[in-house]
This record gives C-alpha cells, structure tokens and sequence, in this order.
C-alpha cells in the first residue's frame, strides 16, 4: 500500500480487545493508536486528530457518553462505540449523544470493517455533496428528483413514508435511534412517540421490501432503531 | 400472655357459673370435676402458667360458692380440707404433665422441620451439583475444541494443509460462538430467576419483532423456506420488543438447531378474543411424547441422538411470555413436526396514530 491507511484511535481497557483490534485493523491498512483510560484517549484524540475512534462504553474512568459527548463538543470524526449485549440503553444514549454506530461485543473482523467503512464514507459524505441517489437491490431512490422505483417501477409513498425512506437511505449503513428518526421526520415534539414510527415502519415495508416479516432492506436494531442496510451487506461473519 | 391469663380467670368464672347453676342437682365432690377440667384445659391449651392461676383460683372459689356456708371462705366440715388439698396437688399435677407433653412435643415439631430442612438443603445440593456439572461440561467442551484448534495452528512445525487450517479456524469460530450464546443464556436465566427482569412496555407491530429475529438468524436460516403470512391488520401489542424479539429468535434457532437443514418453518399469528396468539411450527421430529411441556424445564435437553443444546432457550422463553402475562406451550402436530404456541394479553387500548392523507 503506498498511501498510509486512516487513522484509527481505538480507546479500550482491556489489553486482549486492543490486541485483536490493533492485528486485524493495520492488517487491512489502517493505522492504529491506542489508549486504554479516557483520559489517555482525550489527549491522543487532540494530539492525533484521527479519523475513527473506537471507544469502548466500559472504561474505568469515565462514562464513555461522557466522553462521546466531550469529543464531540470539539470534534466531527466519526464515533463508533463497542458494548456489550444487553446494553441496548447505553448504546442508545450514546447514540443520541452523537456517536455515529455501535458495536455489539462480542463481534468480527467483518462487521467491524464494515462499520468503519460506513462511518467514514458518511463522514467523507458530510464535507462535500451527499449522495443524489442511493440504489440497493432492487430500490432505487433518488433524493434529488424526489423519486422512489422498486425493480424500475415508481413506488407511491406518503410524504411521512417518504422523509423516513430517504432519512434512513441518506444514512444507508448506519444506525438510527428511534429519537433521533422522530426528531428529523414527525419534529422534537415527538421524539417519544415510538408508536408513529414502528407503523410507518411497518407500512413502508410492506411497501418496499417483497417479504415485510423478513426485511433485507430495513432492519430492525432491538431496542436502538433501524438500519437502513449497505449495499456491502449483509456479510457473513 | 396476659391475655391467656385472663380467659384462664374467665374459664374458672364459667366453671363457677355453671356449677352455681347445678348446685341442686351435684354433690360437693362433682363439682370439683368442674374446676380439674378447667385446669386440664388450660394447661394444654395456654400451658403451665395459666393452669398454675387456674389451681390458685380454683380452691377458693370452690370454698366460697359450694362449701358450706356458702358465700364465705369459713369451712364448716373438715372433710373438705382434703378436698381442697386434693383439687391443688391433682392441678398442679396436671399442670405439669401437659405442660411437660406440650414441650415434647413442640420439640418434636421442630425436630420434623429440621429434617425436612437438612433433606431440602440436600436435595438443592444435589441439584446444584448436577446443575453445575452440566453447566461446566457445556462451558469446557467449546473451551477444549477451541484451545485444540489454536494450538495446533501455533505449532510452528505442524504440517498442515491450507484446507485442514480452514477447518480450524472455523472450529474456533463456531465454538465460539456457541460459547457466546451459552453464556448470553446462563445471564439471561439468571435475570429471570434473580426476578431481576424489568419488562418496559412499548406498543409495537409483532411484524416487526418477528422480523428482527429472522434478520438476526438469517445465516442459521439460510436456504430454509420461513412462511410468515402475518396479517397486516394485527393490533399493536404492548410489549418489551427487545425481551419478546428474544422469545422469537430462541423459538425460531430451537427449530433450526432440532430439525433438518432445509426444511420449512412457518409463523402465523392472529388476534382472537382479547388475545394475541402466536404460532412457530416445524417439520422436524415433533417432540419426545409425554415430553411437551418438560422441554420448557430449565436444562432439559433433547434425548440423545438429536442435536445438542444447553436446555436454557426454552425455559428462558417460558420466563418472559410469563412475565408478560401470557402462556406457552408446545405439541406435537399431527402431520409431524412441533409447534410452540405463544398467546398473550391484548390489554389496554392501542394508542392511535394520526392518518396521512395518501400520496
């Protein structure tokens, strides 16, 4: 590889996850820093300026949605938060206190990989033009003429089943609370108002998807949100 | 304990009444069977104390109201000084022999629920024993197979193909993951047993939480026909979708670990009568007759020959559908194949969702 990968600041205490994170991260190109308290991770985050960190919510010496949050007061990399299974709360504040995705330990190289990639292509995305047209499978939709095909034929969507699609397409990838996508389609005055959005979702689809009780479009994230899943998904581990 | 006390003072009182009441009719000495019964029953119902009070209040009452003369504690006739002296001495006996059984036998009570402690303690030692072997059989075999894999990979002087390394590597992985889900299994159950499970209700489609469990199990589901023709005018029902996805997702890896690769799996659901009823049916072997309700038992495991499981899937679904106030329950149909049936509450009223104008 002539060109250094990106930069990845992987802040974990527990040596072992740093050593598997470290050998499979600099063996498809990435470089590696590492910090094993918050505090360490703070000042490597401002001394380095990397552009991924990987922050575990488990560490000794901070809350890691303390933490996000701090970083994010300052800085606009992407944050991708490792947890454990059964902590779908921390995840989601985490999430809703600006961390991009999460990952669920314990888990691969693959799906790391592709949570990284996501990350920084949306994060690549946000400092020039998003995408006008977001094509997976079958789905077609194009954000800048407003228009939604399914195996080339117009689909008809409402205009709250449309802002949904095209929140969750724009994100294709990565992981959206069910605050943060009633916040952006129904307006902060509903952000608890699960309900709207599990129907909508529910109609969208079976507008979209050619078997709504098995999704390969939209999936569900127990307990998080939904994903709206990547063309380089689904993976297997 | 006054309390005792004062009935024993009434019970003499009414011995005294009723003597009063027959003094017509019975001598002297009858009347004295009157206050010994009195005694009698207080020493085995209110113990020594009390039929101690009862002889003390017997011999003067017996005086004043049925020697004569009567109505004063004079003694006219010598006779009854023994009377009175027998009526003490057979009191105090009886006294102290009832209060002397009625130490017996609360020892012997006692003795009881110490046995039946010690042979529960014993019975739970045996279990946990048991329990512990399983449990650390399941935790060592993935263990064992792993560190096998891994070493003979270390080996730096091992031969061995690239196809024999993939076949290690692969070991390690899936030994893994099952290590995982055991674990992830043994903390569930132990929620549920610490009653530690906090059940937030939201309302949701069941469309979606069955969807997320298939999502979930995609690969173990690969090149299976899933049939799940769920009605799209289900009610929302009020659940915590991330404990009742997991009901889902054990139903539907229990059908995939116990019956033949490819075989068909179908999930139904309807809303009948204030209840939502929830059906994941297979076309493997059915279940073990006599069996169908064991195989929601903690540990309970498939009979030999059959595909191996720690026995906390089942048991663990059992916990949350319960928690909800619902039933599970599993048969055998009659084509072949099980069913696990789920039903559930419909309680309380859906709350509404603003229509749309259509696009």
């Amino acid at each position: 590889m002539s060109a250094p990968g990106p930069l990845v600041l992987v802040i974990e205490d527990e040596p072992q996850m740093r050593r598997f994170l470290r050998a499979s991260l600099t063996s498809h190109g990435f470089q590696v820093v590492e910090a094993a308290s918050a505090k360490e991770g703070t000042a490597l985050a401002t001394g380095h300026n990397p552009e991924i960190i990987l922050l575990d919510l488990g560490l000794p010496d901070a809350d890691g949605m303390a933490l996000t949050r701090e970083l994010r007061g300052w800085a606009r990399m992407p944050i991708i938060v490792i947890s454990a299974r059964g902590r779908e709360a921390d995840k989601v504040e985490a999430l809703d206190s600006g961390a991009d995705d999460y990952l669920t330990k314990p888990f691969g190289v693959n799906e790391l990989l592709a949570r990284i990639r996501v990350a920084l292509r949306h994060a690549q995305q946000a400092r020039g033009t998003a995408e006008a047209v977001v094509e997976i499978g079958a789905l077609r939709v194009d954000l800048g003429r407003r228009e939604v095909t399914l195996d080339g034929k117009e689909l008809h969507l409402t205009p709250i089943e449309y802002r949904l699609l095209t929140l969750l397409a724009s994100h294709a990838g990565k992981v959206l609370t069910h605050r943060q996508i009633l916040n952006e389609v129904w307006g902060p005055g509903h952000a608890d108002q699960t309900h709207y959005l599990r129907v909508y979702m529910a109609q969208l689809r079976r507008k979209i998807e050619r078997d709504p009780a098995r999704p390969k479009l939209l999936s569900t994230e127990p307990g998080v949100g939904y994903r709206f899943r990547d063309r380089v998904e689904p993976e297997k581990r | 304990m006054w309390r005792r006390y004062l009935a024993t003072v009434a019970l003499v009182a009414l011995a005294t009444a009723t003597g009063v009441s027959l003094r017509g009719h019975l001598a002297a000495p009858d009347l004295v069977m009157l206050y010994l019964l009195v005694v009698c029953v207080v020493a085995t119902q209110f113990g020594r104390g009390p039929s101690l009070l009862a002889c003390a209040l017997s011999v003067p009452a017996f005086d004043y109201f049925f020697v004569p003369p009567f109505h004063t504690f004079v003694v006219a006739e010598e006779r009854y000084l023994l009377t009175f002296a027998t009526l003490f001495v057979v009191g105090l006996l009886v006294s102290a022999l009832t209060s002397r059984v009625r130490t017996q036998e609360r020892e012997a009570t006692e003795r009881e629920k110490r046995t039946a402690a010690a042979e529960l303690r014993a019975r739970t030692e045996e279990m946990r024993s048991s329990l512990l072997s399983a449990v650390s059989h399941d935790l060592r075999t993935p263990l064992a197979a792993i560190t096998g894999a891994a070493s003979t990979l270390r080996e730096p002087h091992g031969d061995i193909s690239d196809a024999q390394r993939a076949e290690l590597v692969d070991t390690i992985c899936e030994e893994a993951e099952r290590l995982e889900r055991f674990v992830m299994n043994l903390l569930e159950m132990t929620r549920l047993q610490a009653g530690a499970l906090e059940v937030k209700r939201e309302w949701v489609p069941l469309e979606e939480l069955v969807g997320s469990a298939l999502t979930r199990l995609e690969a173990r589901l690969e090149g299976r026909p899933v049939h799940a023709p769920l009605p799209a005018d289900l009610p929302l029902i009020s659940v915590d979708p991330v404990l009742l996805e997991q009901v889902f997702f054990n139903l539907l890896e229990n059908a995939a670990k116990h019956t033949p690769p490819g075989s068909p799996i179908e999930i139904s659901a309807r809303a009948v009568d204030g209840q939502m009823t929830l059906e994941v049916s297979d076309r493997g072997p059915g279940l073990p007759a006599g069996e169908e309700a064991r195989v929601f038992e903690k540990f309970y495991r498939a009979p030999p020959g059959g595909a191996r499981g720690a026995g906390l899937g089942l048991a663990i679904c059992r916990g949350i559908v319960e928690a909800h106030g619902g039933t599970i329950t599993a048969q055998t149909r009659p084509e072949g194949g099980a069913t696990f049936r789920i039903t559930l509450p419909l309680t309380g009223e859906a709350p509404s969702v603003p229509a749309e104008l259509p696009a």
